[in-house]
This record gives C-alpha cells, sequence and structure tokens, in this order.
C-alpha cells in the first residue's frame, strides 16, 4: 500500500461516474499543491470547462489560463489537439492540411483509429515532458513548466478508453511514428513513480458499485498505479464527540415533550442525518473490502455552491492516512 | 455566474448566486406550483418520450419511473436504458439480458397491477451488440457478414467510434416504436454535454463513415496500383503522395485494415442512412417529446438552461423540465430562529449538552440553507426559461432509489 503523499507524483489522473465532483477533487488537488509551493496545472478533456465555472471567470481555452496564483487550466478538445500533434509531426502546414484536414479523413482517423483518444491523453502526458524554458520532450533535461499535471478526466467509459488508447495504437499500428509516440505515451502512463490514478465516488450505492466495477476493469486493461480513493460529500458526524452524542435520547424526548415544531423538526432531520452518516459509512467500509488502497473522505460542507476558499478546504483535506 | 463552453452555439444564461440571501427572502417553490400533473398529461399524450441530461443527475432513474407510471395507469411501455446502475436493472429484471425487451413483473414486484392491460418493459441497450445485428440484418451473404464481424477496424468502430451509442440508441427507438408490442417508448439517452448530440451525431457518423469510407478506399486503393503506370493514371500523383504519407504515419496494414472495414460495410451505410431520416422524422413529429433532468445545482442547472437552448434553437419539442433530488422548503422554515435556545433548554452545567443542541440546530440550519440556495437557483432556470415548459420537481427522498417500490414512491412526487 502506498504512503507516499498523494501530491507525491508528476501526473494525476482523476477518474470516476458522472456528478461525482471529479472537476472539484481536481481543482482542491490544484490548491492543495500551488499551497504546497508546487506550480500545478489542471487539463479538463472533452472541452469541457467546469474551471471557469468553480472559478468563475471566463473560458480557459486550449491556450490555458492561470486560475489561481500557481495554478494553470486548460481544456483540451480533441480536435486542437490533434492539429497540434499532426502538425508537429508532419513539420509542414501544407501537408496537414491537404491529408489530414479533410473533414471526414479527420473523423475517421479519430473514430476507427483512436486517433483523438490518444491524442488527448498524449497531450496531458505533453504537459508532463514540458519545461519551463517552453522545451518539452521524454528526456527531462531543466526544471519542469508544472510540478504536477492533473487530469480531470471524462467520465467511468471514456476515462477508461483515453487510458487504453495508447496500448490500442500500439496494437493496431504495430510499427512507425504513431507506434512510436504510443508507445512513449504508454511507458509513461505506466512510471509508478510518475503517474497514478485517483479515483473519485460518493458513499452511496451506485457511485460504489461502479467504482469497485471501475477499479477491476482498469487493473485489467491498463498498467497504471491507483494511488486511492477520494469519497467526496461525506455527511460528517451529526455529534462532534462522544460528549454532546451522549445526549441525543435526552435532546429527542426534550424534543418531544416540549411540543415545540422547530424542535421536532430539527430531531427529524438530525435523525436523517445519523442515518445518512451511517449508510456512508457501510458504503466506505464495502469500498474498503474491495478496493485494499487509501480512502480519503472529503466531508459534505456546509456551502452548497463552492468558492475557492471551499476548494481550498476540501484540498487541505486531500491527505493520505495510511 | 455563467458557464462557458468551447462548443458551438451561444453562450448559456446565467443562474445568479443568491448571495447575501437569508432564509426569510427566499419563495418557496411548492406554493406556486401547479396542483396537476403537468409530467403526466405529457407522457399521456406522446408514444415516445427522450429523457435526456448530463451524467450523475438520475435521468435512468426518472425514465424507469416515467415508464412505470405510465404502466401502472394502463399503458404498454418499454424503457430503453443504456448503462444503468446494476440495482436498478436488477430490480427491473434486465440485468445480463442485453438488447432484446425483458417483461418486468410489476405486480410481483410491486404487490398491485397495472391497470387494464397495462405492461412494462425494459431493454438495456448495448452499441456493439446493435451493430452486430445491424449487419446481420443488412447483410445477406453470410461469409460477407463473417469477414465484417471479425474485422479488428469494425470491432473498435463499433464499441468506441463517436456518435456510435446515440446512432445504435435511435436504431433501436425506431424499431421499438414500430413494434405493435409498445404505445410508449421511453428513451434514456446516454449522457452527453449536448443534448444535441444524440439528434445529430448518428447523422454525423453515418455521414463520416460513407464519405470517409469513400476517401480510404481511394487512399489504399492508391497502394494497390501505385507502383503500375496504370496506377499513375487512375489515381493521380496526389493521392499516391497521400498514400505515402499516411503509410510513413501509420503503417501500411492500417491503410489497409481500414479500407477493408470500409469497403465492406459500405453496403449497410445506406440502409442506416435511411434509418436515421426515419428516426429524425419520428423526433420531430408530435408523437414524440424531450424531458430534461437536472439536480437543482449550479453547475448542472446553467447545463440544463443550455441543453434548454440548443433544443429550442433545433426545434425540438420540448416539454419541461425534472429537477430531481430537490431538498424542499416547508412550511416554517423562512422563519427559523438563528439561535436554538427558543426551542431547546440551555445547560451549560451539563457537559457536552449546549454543543449537542448546537449541532443538531446547525444540522437543521444547514438543510434549510441548502433547500433555499436549491429553490433559488430553480427560480432563477424558471426566469430564464419561461413558464411554457414544465418544471417538475422530485424531492431528495431518503435512501436511494434502487428497486421498484422506491420508484413507485418517486412516482408520487410526479405532480409538479
Amino acid at each position: 500500500m502506498s504512503s507516499r503523499d498523494l501530491l507525491d507524483r508528476r501526473v494525476l489522473v482523476v477518474l470516476g461516474k458522472g456528478g461525482v465532483g471529479k472537476s472539484v477533487v481536481s481543482a482542491a488537488l490544484g490548491l492543495r499543491a500551488t499551497a504546497a509551493g508546487k506550480r500545478a496545472v489542471i487539463a479538463e478533456a472533452d472541452g469541457a470547462e467546469s474551471m471557469s465555472t468553480l472559478f468563475d471567470r471566463g473560458a480557459v481555452g486550449y491556450e490555458g489560463a492561470e486560475i489561481a496564483p500557481g495554478l494553470d487550466a486548460m481544456s483540451i478538445s480533441p480536435s486542437q489537439a490533434v492539429e497540434e500533434y499532426l502538425l508537429r509531426m508532419l513539420k509542414f502546414r501544407l501537408l496537414y492540411e491537404v491529408v489530414f484536414r479533410n473533414r471526414y479523413i479527420e473523423p475517421f482517423m479519430n473514430g476507427v483509429m483512436g486517433l483523438s483518444d490518444l491524442i488527448t491523453i498524449g497531450k496531458v502526458m505533453d504537459l508532463e515532458w514540458s519545461r519551463a524554458d517552453g522545451s518539452h520532450g521524454p528526456d527531462p533535461k531543466g526544471p519542469p513548466k508544472y510540478d504536477l499535471v492533473i487530469l480531470d478526466s471524462p467520465s467511468t467509459g471514456h476515462g477508461l478508453s483515453l487510458l487504453g488508447a495508447p496500448q490500442a495504437m500500439m496494437d493496431i499500428t504495430r510499427v512507425g511514428p504513431l507506434y512510436g509516440n504510443a508507445k512513449l505515451i504508454r511507458d509513461l502512463l505506466a512510471d509508478r513513480a510518475r503517474v497514478s490514478v485517483l479515483l473519485v465516488t460518493l458513499a452511496e450505492e451506485m457511485p460504489v458499485n461502479e467504482t469497485i466495477e471501475l477499479y477491476a476493469k482498469l487493473r485489467e486493461t491498463v498498467d497504471i498505479d491507483v494511488a486511492g480513493v477520494v469519497v467526496n460529500g461525506v455527511r460528517p458526524k451529526l455529534f462532534a464527540d462522544e460528549e454532546s452524542a451522549v445526549h441525543w435520547d435526552e435532546l429527542r424526548a426534550a424534543a418531544l415533550t416540549s411540543g415545540d415544531e422547530r424542535a421536532a423538526a430539527a430531531v427529524a432531520d438530525g435523525e436523517r442525518a445519523i442515518r445518512e452518516r451511517e449508510r456512508a459509512e457501510e458504503y466506505i467500509a464495502r469500498l474498503q473490502s474491495a478496493i485494499p488502497l487509501p480512502i480519503i473522505e472529503v466531508p459534505l460542507l456546509a456551502q452548497r455552491d463552492l468558492d475557492v476558499r471551499a476548494l481550498t478546504e476540501i484540498g487541505a483535506g486531500l491527505e493520505w492516512n495510511s | 455566474m455563467s458557464v462557458h463552453r468551447t462548443q458551438g452555439g451561444q453562450a448559456p444564461g446565467t443562474i445568479l448566486e443568491p448571495e447575501g440571501r437569508g432564509l426569510a427572502e427566499t419563495d418557496s417553490p411548492l406554493s406556486t406550483a401547479p396542483s396537476e400533473s403537468p409530467l403526466r398529461t405529457v407522457v399521456a399524450e406522446h408514444r415516445v418520450v427522450v429523457v435526456c441530461g448530463t451524467g450523475g443527475v438520475g435521468k435512468t432513474t426518472v425514465s424507469s419511473a416515467i415508464a412505470l407510471d405510465a404502466a401502472l395507469s394502463g399503458r404498454r411501455v418499454l424503457v430503453m436504458t443504456i448503462d444503468p446502475a446494476r440495482r436498478l436493472a436488477d430490480s427491473l429484471g434486465v440485468s445480463g439480458k442485453l438488447n432484446e425487451p425483458s417483461a418486468i413483473d410489476v405486480e410481483g414486484l410491486l404487490g398491485r397491477p397495472p391497470a387494464d392491460g397495462g405492461s412494462l418493459h425494459a431493454m438495456m441497450l448495448d452499441a456493439k451488440g446493435t451493430w452486430d445485428s445491424l449487419v446481420d440484418r443488412l447483410v445477406q451473404d453470410p461469409e460477407l457478414r463473417q469477414r465484417i464481424l471479425s474485422n479488428r477496424y469494425y470491432q473498435r468502430a463499433s464499441e468506441s467510434l463517436s456518435g456510435s451509442q446515440e446512432y445504435m440508441a435511435m436504431e433501436r427507438l425506431l424499431e421499438a416504436s414500430k413494434s405493435t408490442d409498445f404505445d410508449l417508448v421511453v428513451l434514456d439517452t446516454p449522457p452527453s454535454r449536448n443534448a444535441l448530440d444524440f439528434l445529430e451525431a448518428p447523422g454525423r457518423m453515418v455521414q463520416m463513415l460513407a464519405e470517409g469510407g469513400l476517401r480510404w478506399m481511394k487512399i489504399a486503393g492508391g497502394s494497390r496500383f501505385s507502383s503500375s503506370k496504370a496506377g499513375k493514371t487512375l489515381f493521380g500523383k496526389s493521392r499516391q503522395a497521400m498514400f505515402s504519407v499516411f503509410e510513413r504515419f501509420t503503417g501500411g496494414e492500417v491503410i489497409s485494415g481500414i479500407a477493408e472495414f470500409v469497403t465492406l460495410t459500405s453496403e449497410i451505410f445506406d440502409g442506416m442512412k435511411v434509418h436515421a431520416g426515419e428516426v429524425m422524422t419520428l423526433l420531430r413529429s408530435n408523437e414524440a417529446t424531450f424531458v430534461l433532468v437536472a439536480s437543482p445545482n449550479r453547475i448542472s442547472l446553467s447545463e440544463a438552461l443550455y441543453f434548454h437552448g440548443r433544443l429550442d434553437e433545433a426545434t425540438i419539442p420540448f416539454s419541461g423540465f425534472v429537477i430531481n433530488r430537490v431538498r424542499p422548503v416547508r412550511p416554517g422554515d423562512e422563519t427559523v430562529a438563528r439561535e436554538p435556545w427558543g426551542s431547546f433548554p440551555k445547560r451549560p452545567e451539563v457537559p457536552g449538552w449546549d454543543e449537542a443542541v448546537r449541532s443538531l440546530w446547525g444540522n437543521h440550519r444547514k438543510r434549510l440553507r441548502w433547500a433555499s440556495v436549491d429553490a433559488h437557483h430553480i427560480a432563477a432556470l424558471r426566469e430564464q426559461v419561461g413558464e411554457g415548459p414544465f418544471y417538475v420537481e422530485i424531492p431528495d427522498l431518503e435512501g436511494e432509489v434502487h428497486d421498484l417500490e422506491a420508484l413507485s414512491r418517486l412516482i408520487d412526487h410526479f405532480a409538479g
């Protein structure tokens, strides 16, 4: 079991089902990295722009932008990534324009050959290969541009196919420059010292089941380290300590006898909170028994809409306890 | 705040933050909601209900609830769902069976029979299986069929080609809508960032396969003839140049493999084009309608607003919003005191008592605050979209909905 710090890597792939809070966790990780004095970048796939919503700002786009001091974000649109890659490969724009920039050929390569998935994950790896002096490549020379690269990955199915894209491309090409590039990307993904997946889920039935399946599938199909699981939005305990928890029965009795409707409503909400907490603990236990990795709980914050302060608070809690 | 997009279309509208708004200022959505059941009415008036929304908002649950409700009221319903949560699939009795409608024993599971003639079938969709059956139907020659099914580019395309899931969902929808076994089809669409993807992706995919395929065949054809004089005349220098660029880049084997895939499958494209056209006609007709599911938070409702805008632009028949897992504002919630001491005694002499009361009260107020924020976001959506569509709020029920019993309880909240 890994006991090193989560930020002790170069690339973190944040992966999970839709709606579990991958973007929130990515943003929180980014802020935690900057708090530790690191320079970080969050890459969103599929042209998503969740960071612009969370940081309440304009689109970051493919070029990227600084969303907090020391923290950049960029939105990888597959078509732009493919264009950048092909231009770099082919050297001549004209050749690219004539041969590849065709509205039928390019989607064909993307869809049937899986080129855009490969290039999307390749772009993330390229961020790892980027040096502070503007150069980039798999042989690092000089300080890196980013200490930490965070991929806010698409949800389950597509996320998996992104991570599997390099191997898939190697299987179909078997030789040539595309094969070579795919192999470089695959080898970096498999480098356990540098790259890890962080799974995100909720303490609920469907997300927990899906995460257990996702973990099994990941182990089966992709050679990549999994650092652990973040369980997002976990109900905190109703009472902070035993000293106050012992009064629960008496509180309920007091509410009943007083006939105060508000007290009764508060007790009903309290009962629900306790049951929800119990269920959350059961789900986390189930997760723990199926996935032998560190599990971090992110408490449900009182705030409904998260701002930078709340994201920073979440980030501070993303620590390994094992 | 606003949400920014990189993909086509105009920027979506804005959902305002409830900054500085206390509980006392918040309007209760329940007090203004109409008492009839607009969702039921809409479902009753259509033969096809398409349920869309982003991932994680409860599309599958809402689709299943709509289907169960209609079945209980006496219609013969098929709900088609993509990648449903396992427990829901189990409870509907469709786990393991792909691509065929399975009857659900509503009476056995629920203890009450559907109204006269009502029935519920569910079908889990699988794009790969649908591709395969399409090949089975559209390709007559058994040897050719086998060559297609075993071509590795076919295998890849049928699993991960962009638009493939959407196309196959439409294919199944078309099939089901023609079936005399059902009078209502509820379709749980694949999660997508863009509501129109479901409508546009199939056409794009078919077009791309047909046109792109032709190009590939020409490029690959360049290879076969490139060394001969005839080849140079037939295909010209530019095509040879293209081939050699591709070959250097991907290896020649890839080109010939893809060319084989395209050659083999080209004969099913015509059939696919016809189907894509038919299903678009169906979806734009007055027999079909779209329903959007969203969560009551700012990101999800911003996305719903954007979805709605795109549907509206494309003149897709849209009925309304189902906002799932809303924390309801209850009567009296507006006037809750900041401090608990009006409702609970203060007992500083008892260790831990005052802290316990504060924790309980803090939890209570937190829930009220969430409810008021939900209500605020929903009100903002209603203000932006206007009162044309329906807005149905499904409360955040305790526990999760993963059996028929829980689904039937969900139905009780269909009244808007």
